[in-house]
């Protein structure tokens, strides 16, 4: 039997999914089929879904917001939030598009209650001299560090994972959804709740900044 | 010459050029335009390293700690749904 498959069960009105759909065999199974076995009660549906997306929603978190710890927290927080309403999510969606809004919205919102949109390599927008920039700007590589510091300086230490940092955060989020998670521009204005133009317009300028950060540190 | 030829490439059509999907007709602009080459060749580059980025992975048992707080609804029998055959 294929995966999908429906096997009819005489007489009851409703057809029983046969044993091979069943969450044992989800690794080959659409997302909109593995959501469907979570709205189900699934477990194993739910745990298909984290092992999918762990990566990439944590991936984008984490270069969000620069900080292991935290980008955990709020990958934690994405999830738990969708899979308890995986029952109103609507289909017409694509459920990858569903999830990157919740965790760019988490990530965000992160950004703005602890002003760390800031958190650019240049260091507190209220800093008006160098002196300023330097002092509060973030020290990845410095002695002292602690493992975990270690960790997110070797990973986010290198000059393209530099000049992303220094993107505005709406420039951040749309070039990491284009270019590394590999979204088209409309599913990109969906989960940024902005419209095309605008999208392709972020893009575009933060191709030009990140070209002008990578120039300048060859330079 | 056509307007094709002599128009430069917009943002757009160099991301294309860079995946390898610009029509002839606009592709053909490149082997004339050196400003037009020297920024899609740039352009090529970045989208690469972007392309090649690492996915970072969360510290190990991030699945348990999820489903840990996630409440599963419980299914009203065995699994079924609802009969979609033509």
């Amino acid at each position: 039997m294929e995966v999908g498959e429906v096997v009819k069960v005489g007489g009851v009105g409703e057809d029983f999914i046969g044993a091979k759909d069943r969450p044992a065999n989800l690794t080959g199974a659409s997302d909109p089929e593995v959501v469907a076995w979570a709205k189900q009660g699934h477990e194993a549906a739910f745990r298909e879904l984290v092992r999918r997306y762990e990566r990439p929603i944590f991936s984008l978190l984490y270069r969000m917001v620069r900080d292991r710890a935290l980008a955990e927290d709020l990958a934690q927080e994405t999830f738990i939030k969708v899979l308890n309403a995986i029952g109103t999510y609507n289909p017409q969606f694509k459920f990858s598009s569903w999830i990157f809004k919740i965790a760019n919205n988490a990530a965000i919102d992160h950004l703005r209650k602890r002003e760390l949109e800031t958190l650019s390599l240049d260091g507190s927008p209220h800093a008006t001299t160098p002196d300023e920039m330097s002092a509060t700007a973030p020290q990845l590589g410095d002695r002292g560090e602690t493992p975990l510091q270690e960790l997110e300086a070797r990973e986010l230490g290198g000059a393209i994972e530099h000049a992303i940092a220094r993107l505005r955060p709406e420039y951040r989020a749309c070039i990491l959804l284009r270019h590394v998670e590999g979204h088209s521009y409309e599913e990109i204005a969906r989960i940024l709740d902005l419209p095309l133009g605008t999208v392709k317009t972020y893009i575009h300028r933060a191709r030009n900044e990140l070209r002008g950060y990578l120039e300048d540190r060859r330079e | 010459m056509t307007d094709s030829l002599m128009q430069h490439l917009t943002p757009e059509e160099i991301e294309l050029w860079a995946q390898g999907l610009l029509p002839a007709t606009r592709d053909a602009h490149l082997t004339q335009c050196a400003e037009c080459r020297a920024l899609a060749e740039r352009e090529r580059k970045l989208i690469r390293e972007l392309a090649q980025l690492t996915r970072f992975a969360p510290e190990f048992g991030f699945v348990e700690r999820v489903m840990a707080k996630v409440k599963i609804p419980t299914p009203s029998g065995p699994y079924f749904r609802p009969h979609t055959d033509a």
